[in-house]
């Protein structure tokens, strides 16, 4: 199934994960609604009502991510869940898009093929899987520098600092504590060391924003440095999953706070004894090189290179 | 062991011996203490000997930045929250081992001390907005350090004999 110029639903997509990551439900229902209007529009389709729900219903077969129901005269609706059952975790972005497209995918079988029913047929799933990889362009993105990245939008953004932490959960997943704790080189931090590092400098980046928005133009006050952080915090002992949950929820915070922010303060800001003035807009811009940077890292930790 | 009143009373350089004294204090009293007897919480809810190192070696940071902000700023910064309990279980204070923790606290301190005795009368009456406590200067912080320590020695000491 083609979308014509999907490039144009990938602002939404952008949007959509930045949303999931602030864990606010109100934030990922409106996100949901703008990439589901978006997909109706471009396939010339009836609209299709969303209702993002927090924790899924469980039974004995499993969870439900997903539902799609359709009833004579009225506008056709999808229920999501964006929580796990039990544990009651926001949803990987990618497994809540694909639920999404899923249920989308029912909703095309009626409004766009004008099939009788929608079975799950291998035509169904290859339709759900080509709108995936069109609205999620495979990675290999080349790194860029910090300047582009204050050159993109703010939800292109929000979306990277929002799939770091599931970035850096799907490079950790499997591997022993012995791996984690090895440092490539005797100077080059350990895969735990950089998830402490990912961790203690979101809590910095938060208390720069408090700092910011509490205060006309503050002084910002040159933290760590990150190495000493790393000695004296002891991250060489600390536990990898757990330093990765940390990050997670700080993460989630500061993408709560930077989306509520009206469009003007983004140009707050501060002045860094060594940076110079670094507005709200130019940490944001920092904060994706700096995912950047240290999710490469940890790659090559865990290859053994520094 | 004397209230923050007290303290405030006292002259500036007999607050700041106080603090000097701290690392000797925090070092003899984790001597020869074995590492589960530094983990033990005495009770749920209260910290074991070396969380409680750990929160003297990161508040120390965390006053050593507030007083950089103060002396670099012209008006009075207006400062966030504390953050205690949260930085023991993100730091995770229990894994830590307490002599490297009261090293670093240690190193910490002289860096404060030694931004404290080079102060000027005019700086020492610099401030911040405190959420909690409203406009402290440096010397109200000081008077709190003075207190800070000797609340945390003391809870240390508690902490070894199993006590909340």
């Amino acid at each position: 199934m083609r979308l014509p110029e999907p490039a144009r639903l990938h602002p939404a997509v952008e949007a959509l994960t930045a949303a999931l990551g602030s864990e606010q439900r109100v934030a990922v229902q409106q996100a949901t609604d703008r990439l589901i209007r978006g997909l109706t529009d471009t396939l010339g389709v009836p609209p299709v009502k969303v209702e993002v729900l927090a924790a899924r219903p469980h039974a004995k077969w499993g969870e439900l991510h997903g539902l799609y129901t359709a009833e004579r005269g009225r506008t056709p609706k999808i229920q999501l869940w964006m929580r796990t059952a039990k544990q009651r975790r926001v949803v990987a972005f990618r497994t809540y898009l694909r639920t999404l497209l899923h249920e989308v995918g029912h909703h095309l079988d009626y409004a766009l093929l004008r099939l009788r029913d929608s079975y799950h047929t291998e035509g169904f799933y290859k339709r759900e899987s080509s709108l995936f990889k069109q609205l999620v362009p495979e990675a290999g993105r080349p790194r860029v520098t910090v300047e582009a990245w204050f050159r993109r939008s703010q939800d292109e953004r929000l979306a990277r600092l929002a799939r770091t932490p599931d970035e850096a959960a799907e490079a950790l997943a499997g591997r022993a504590a012995s791996a984690l704790a090895r440092r490539p080189a005797a100077e080059a931090w350990s895969p735990t060391e950089i998830v402490c590092h990912l961790r203690d400098i979101e809590e910095l980046f938060g208390q720069r924003f408090e700092t910011i928005l509490a205060n006309d133009e503050p002084a910002l006050v040159e933290a760590g440095p990150a190495d000493r952080w790393a000695s004296e915090r002891q991250y060489r002992r600390h536990d990898a999953a757990s330093a990765l949950e940390h990050f997670r929820r700080r993460r989630g915070e500061s993408l709560a706070t930077l989306m509520a922010l009206p469009p003007a303060d983004w140009q707050r800001g501060g002045a860094h004894p060594v940076r110079g003035h670094l507005t709200i807009d130019l940490l944001v811009a920092l904060m994706a090189w700096h995912d950047d940077n240290h999710l490469e890292q940890l790659t090559r930790a865990l290859e053994g290179r520094p | 062991m004397p209230t923050m009143e007290e303290y405030a009373k006292q002259p500036t350089a007999q607050r700041l011996a106080r603090l000097t004294r701290t690392a000797d204090e925090l070092t003899a009293a984790i001597k020869g203490q074995s590492d589960a007897a530094l983990s033990r919480r005495p009770d749920a809810k209260n910290w074991a000997a070396k969380e409680v190192v750990c929160h003297l070696r990161d508040t120390e940071e965390a006053f050593g930045a507030r007083f950089e902000q103060i002396l670099a700023m012209e008006t009075d910064p207006k400062l966030g929250g504390p953050s205690a309990d949260r930085w023991a279980e993100e730091r995770q204070y229990l894994r830590n081992d307490a002599t490297e923790a009261a090293g670093a606290f240690r190193k910490r301190r002289e860096e404060t001390l030694a931004t404290l005795r080079g102060l000027t009368p005019a700086q020492w009456n610099k401030g911040a907005i405190h959420p909690v406590r409203g406009r402290m200067t440096i010397d109200t912080f000081l008077t709190l350090m003075a207190w800070h320590d000797d609340n945390h020695l003391d809870q240390l000491t508690r902490a070894l004999e199993g006590k909340a």
